[in-house]
């Protein structure tokens, strides 16, 4: 499903900085996979990379057997939308729409009828258990909410692959297991291919395969 | 100082589009402020160097309008004790026919006084033939040219050069050459010297002058002797020193420059706008960085000085490069405003150079610092109140918080109610104006929640348009009232002024289509000149008669107009037989009886003036008119008012059988033909050239003067278009600044769109609707307001310089063409920082806080 052969990233500031050094992988589909290691190992830019939000200094990234390398700006949107969903730290939920819209907002990019994309964001906000809040606007929402939104958009497309970058980074202790039985409940409905960047252990532990990075490199696999 | 190095540069560097759009801002008011007062002294210098040259010695100048005098007045001012000298002179323009020279301004004069008053320092010829006059004399086809003409043209002693005289066209012969400068240089060399005698002869003026110039007794003051003059002539005459002629040329320019600086002002205020747009916005974006400031001890005058110190080079930049700027558009304008001198002389005035005056320097710099400074005052007094702790949490600072809203709707209340009342007692100009200012003032003040409120009346239409790029565009500017209310101001505030002036300049145009309409019906007009607004150029008093006896004319009413001095100002009087004019025109009067006044004015027992004279001179229906002639003062009651658009500074009508009398001339420059039914105006203007052969006559044909009129009447809307394009280009830098600004706010969101699969052009469409929501909101307060200022605009035209109440007449067309043309840059100004939108790293984006 995902392939990574020679990966590199590096940074040209004012001083190089490598964040991937020559990485080979490779995930399976419907695989649940935590990638973990200290701050500045390379998680995110891994995960970056993966979801086609950033290119490669250097080697080749497949998924579901197509090279990014050689797709145009727009053709790498494309395959984020039909493909990947993402999960991020901060929510990242537009503020000004609400619930229902920001779950629809990824079907109104693909040009879905208005009354199909209205059944899925209902349905996915049931899902998360937010079919009560569907007019509400982030604001008015607690952080555990949001992030269940934000899990709800990801799913808008049940993407064969869902990236979440620190899901529970921003939440208490007991939202964050709330937000990771989601994740594990989807991943197990769906089928997704699931890759999980975290500092918890807890969440680490309740995936079955955990990468280690340690500067740029695989530092470790584990799988249970 | 260090501030300035340490926080506002690196700012700058990071910023430096933004700030280059709020240097724009000032470089576009200081450069029109340059340019215009620039252009209008230098067109008012050379305009005075051109008419000392002509003048020569001569202290004081006599005329009587455009009408002229008869000879006699000559001897009666040669008597004069006080006068060393007076020459006669006659001023004509005459076409050459040579292409691309346009027309010569013929000095008559006569040889045998003139060279002590005028150093002719000729280029070649025979001198003897000048310092004998007699031998000038006896030749009268003898004419002087300046050497430039002669250049341009290859012309020699002794070549021959064809003029338009009143008798055809006749061949004249270069006796002399004037050497460039004095006398030679006026009007760019388009000038000839010919004997006064043989002038009156070729250009029909009988035994009539245009003028003396008088040179005055040594010893004896300039005002003694005028004192006497006037004493000696009466009233019919003008006597002033030649630099007066400068003065009337300015009373004519003030409507244009009116015009410039109300337009300057504008610009300058609009400039404002998006000064205090920039500096709002920073403050908000640098809340972080003020509160480190106040947290390590920085006082409150402190973070206000940084603030203003950033105002004051922006506004030194941009007073600078404005400067530049202007002195660049100096010229073109100069080369427009140099135009109306051919309204006076028939030449064009050539401009000698375009100098920036120092004093204009200061000004434009002092005024553009002080703009900045002004505009920069309560972004950086924001600046200064940030508590130190909130600024370092993060929020919203955009919104408009409840109670702002609350004290803005109290103010603009205020400040309606104010301005009603000035309307109210507005008899006083001061009165008139201030309630203006309060008109402006609510109108910015209601500018940020109007425009909110359209906003949100729009974002269902545009959610329903585009679900995901609509949404987010009005929602983008819902949330974020601060960022948009400056530009939206600023194009409200520009399309408003559009909407005022091309509204007076719709008004104006219904006004004369319908006066032409009602007034303008003979079916052929013959003249002495081609050019129609030329009054020296005469027929004999026997011409009407002549035409009458034309087949298949009806009806000639001759016509006798020209300007003549009104209380100091040039003002049209036209003499008409007005018994003919009753019987072919029904105009509905403005004040007074139509058939009584028609009556009494036939009888000369009155005179019916235009509603602009009665507005710009303060006379009403039953006032006694003393006009001065040069058979004493004419006192008329006005026994009408009505509507003429024949002078822009008012218009009196007459009898012709008074101005014979009074004026002792029978002449007329203008025959209203009205044909026969059935007869075929070609064929009747045919009969009438062929009855006039070999005299200098023009026949036109109805649909030729409209023609004329209308073309002159829409250099009014030259003005209108200049000001749309200045409207159009703070579109541009209003919604450029805007949307530069919104899409840093935005970056992280616009980077999530892309994330969940937004398309680049998806992202660009968001900008785009973005872009034309404000210029759509801007159109809406624009044009809403607008009606309000159309009303103060026709108000301004009337108290100023029209005198005329010109209907209210809302510019649809024009209204229409603004709104396109505004959402059409709105587009085009959304098109790069749409672009700057879809590049850079989504990374950065994702993670931007």
């Amino acid at each position: 499903m995902i392939e990574l052969a020679g990966v590199s990233k590096v940074f040209d500031g004012k001083r190089k900085v490598v964040a991937l050094e020559n990485l080979d992988l490779v995930i399976g589909r419907g695989e649940m996979v935590a990638i973990v290691g200290p701050s500045g190992s390379g998680k995110s830019t891994l995960l970056n990379l993966i979801g086609g939000l950033d290119r490669p200094s250097q080697g080749e990234i497949r998924i579901d057997g197509s090279a990014l390398g050689g797709l145009s700006d727009d053709e790498l949107t494309r395959l984020r939308r039909d493909k990947i969903g993402f999960v991020f730290q901060f929510f990242n939920l537009l503020p000004t729409l609400s619930c229902l819209e920001n779950v629809a907002l990824p079907l109104h990019l693909r040009g879905w009828p208005r009354k199909k994309i209205d059944e899925r964001a209902r349905a996915l906000l049931d899902l998360v258990q937010l079919g009560n809040r569907l007019d509400h606007t982030p604001e008015e929402l607690s952080g555990g909410e949001r992030q269940r939104v934000a899990i709800a958009r990801a799913l808008s497309i049940y993407p064969p692959i869902l990236l979440a970058d620190e899901p529970t980074g921003n939440l208490d202790t007991r939202t964050g297991a709330e937000i990771l039985k989601l994740v594990h409940d989807v991943h197990d409905r769906l089928g997704a291919t699931v890759l999980i960047v975290t500092h918890d252990a807890t969440v680490a532990h309740s995936c079955p395969r955990t990468l280690t990075l340690c500067d740029g490199h695989i530092a470790g696999d584990e799988r249970r | 100082m260090i501030l300035l190095r340490l926080l506002s540069w690196p700012y700058l560097r990071k910023h430096v589009l933004r700030w280059s759009l709020t240097v724009a801002g000032i470089v576009m008011g200081v450069g029109l402020l340059v340019a215009m007062h620039s252009a209008n002294q230098a067109v008012l210098a050379s305009f005075g160097t051109t008419v000392g040259r002509i003048a020569g010695a001569a202290e004081l100048q006599i005329s009587a309008g455009d009408f002229g005098f008869d000879e006699e007045v000559l001897e009666r001012v040669q008597a004069a004790p006080e006068v060393r000298v007076a020459v006669p002179v006659v001023e004509a323009v005459a076409d050459t026919g040579i292409k691309g020279q346009g027309n010569l301004l013929i000095l008559g004069v006569d040889m045998t006084g003139d060279r002590s008053l005028r150093d002719y320092d000729l280029e070649s010829g025979d001198q003897a033939i000048i310092d004998d006059p007699l031998v000038f004399l006896a030749q009268p086809d003898s004419l002087m040219v300046a050497k430039e003409f002669a250049e341009r043209n290859h012309l020699e002693i002794d070549s021959r050069i064809p003029l338009q005289t009143a008798h055809g066209t006749k061949y004249f012969t270069i006796r002399g050459i004037m050497r460039s400068g004095g006398l030679g240089k006026a009007f760019g060399g388009n000038l000839a010297v010919m004997d006064v005698y043989a002038a009156q002869k070729v250009f029909g003026r009988g035994r009539r002058f245009d003028r003396i110039d008088v040179g005055v007794k040594e010893g004896v003051p300039v005002e003694q002797c005028r004192a006497a003059l006037a004493r000696a002539l009466g009233p019919g005459f003008d006597i002033a020193p030649p630099s007066a002629s400068r003065e009337h040329f300015e009373a004519m320019l003030s409507a244009y420059s009116m015009s410039m600086n109300v337009s300057s002002m504008f610009a300058l205020i609009i400039g404002m706008f998006i000064i205090y747009n920039s500096f709002a916005i920073a403050v908000t974006q640098r809340r972080p960085e003020i509160g480190i400031l106040r947290a390590l001890g920085a006082t409150r005058a402190q973070v206000r000085m940084l603030f203003l110190g950033e105002a004051a080079v922006a506004g030194t930049i941009g007073s600078l490069l404005g400067i530049g700027a202007g002195a660049l558009m100096a010229r073109g304008i100069a080369m427009y405003v140099g135009g109306f001198t051919s309204q006076i002389y028939g030449v064009k005035q050539a401009l000698d150079e375009v100098a920036i005056d120092p004093r204009i320097i200061v000004a434009g710099l002092l005024l553009g610092i002080a703009t900045s400074l002004l505009a920069a005052w309560i972004p950086a007094r924001s600046a200064a109140r940030v508590d130190p702790v909130q600024a370092l949490q993060k929020g919203k600072y955009q919104v408009l918080s409840a109670g702002e809203g609350s004290l803005r709707r109290r103010a603009a209340a205020l400040a309606a109610i104010l301005s009603a009342v000035c309307l109210w007692l507005g008899r006083s100009n001061l009165v008139f104006y201030a309630g203006y200012a309060l008109a402006v003032l609510t109108a910015l003040l209601l500018a940020p929640m109007v425009a909110l409120w359209v906003t949100r009346m729009i974002r269902p239409a545009l959610r329903w348009l585009r679900p995901v790029e609509g949404a987010l565009a009005a929602d983008s500017l819902i949330q974020s009232p601060r960022r948009t209310s400056a530009t939206v101001s600023a194009l409200m505030l520009s399309i408003a002024m559009v909407v005022g002036f091309g509204g007076v300049s719709a008004s104006i145009y219904l006004s004369v289509t319908e006066w032409i309409e009602k007034t303008l019906n003979p079916d052929l007009y013959v003249e002495a000149s081609e050019w129609l607004a030329s009054y020296s150029w005469t027929l004999p008093g026997t011409a009407g008669a002549d035409i009458e006896r034309v087949e298949g004319v009806e009806q000639a009413q001759m016509v006798r107009s020209a300007r003549t001095l009104y209380h100091g100002v040039p003002v049209m009087v036209v003499a008409i037989e007005v018994a003919k004019l009753a019987q072919k025109v029904h105009s509905r009067p403005i004040a007074g009886d139509s058939r009584e006044m028609y009556k009494l004015t036939a009888a000369g027992q009155g005179a019916m003036i235009s509603d602009s004279f009665a507005g710009l001179r303060g006379v009403g229906l039953g006032d006694t008119l003393e006009l001065g002639t040069p058979s004493g003062m004419l006192r008329l009651p006005v026994v009408g008012i009505r509507r003429d658009f024949s002078d822009q500074q008012g218009t009196v009508l007459i009898d012709r059988s008074v101005y014979q009398r009074w004026w002792k001339d029978d002449r007329t420059n203008i025959i209203r033909v009205y044909l026969k039914p059935g007869a075929d105006p070609a064929v009747v203007k045919a009969r009438i050239l062929e009855r006039f052969a070999g005299q200098r006559v023009f026949v036109l044909f109805n649909k030729e003067v409209r023609q004329y009129i209308l073309r002159v009447t829409d250099q009014w809307f030259a003005m209108t278009y200049t000001q749309a394009g200045i409207a159009i280009l703070i579109a541009v830098l209003g919604i450029v600044n805007t949307l530069t600004v919104s899409i840093t706010d935005r970056r992280r969101e616009l980077g999530v769109l892309q994330a969940v699969g937004g398309l680049r052009r998806q992202i660009r469409h968001t900008v785009w609707i973005e872009a034309v929501t404000i210029g759509l909101v801007g159109v809406v307060l624009g044009l809403a307001f607008g009606a309000l200022n159309l009303y103060y605009t026709l108000e301004m035209t009337r108290r100023t310089f029209a005198g005329i109440a010109l209907d209210y007449t809302y510019p649809g067309p024009l209204a229409g063409l603004l709104a396109l043309l505004v959402l059409g840059a709105a587009l085009v100004a959304s098109l790069g920082p749409a672009e700057q939108a879809v590049r850079g790293s989504l990374v950065e984006a994702l993670e931007y806080e």
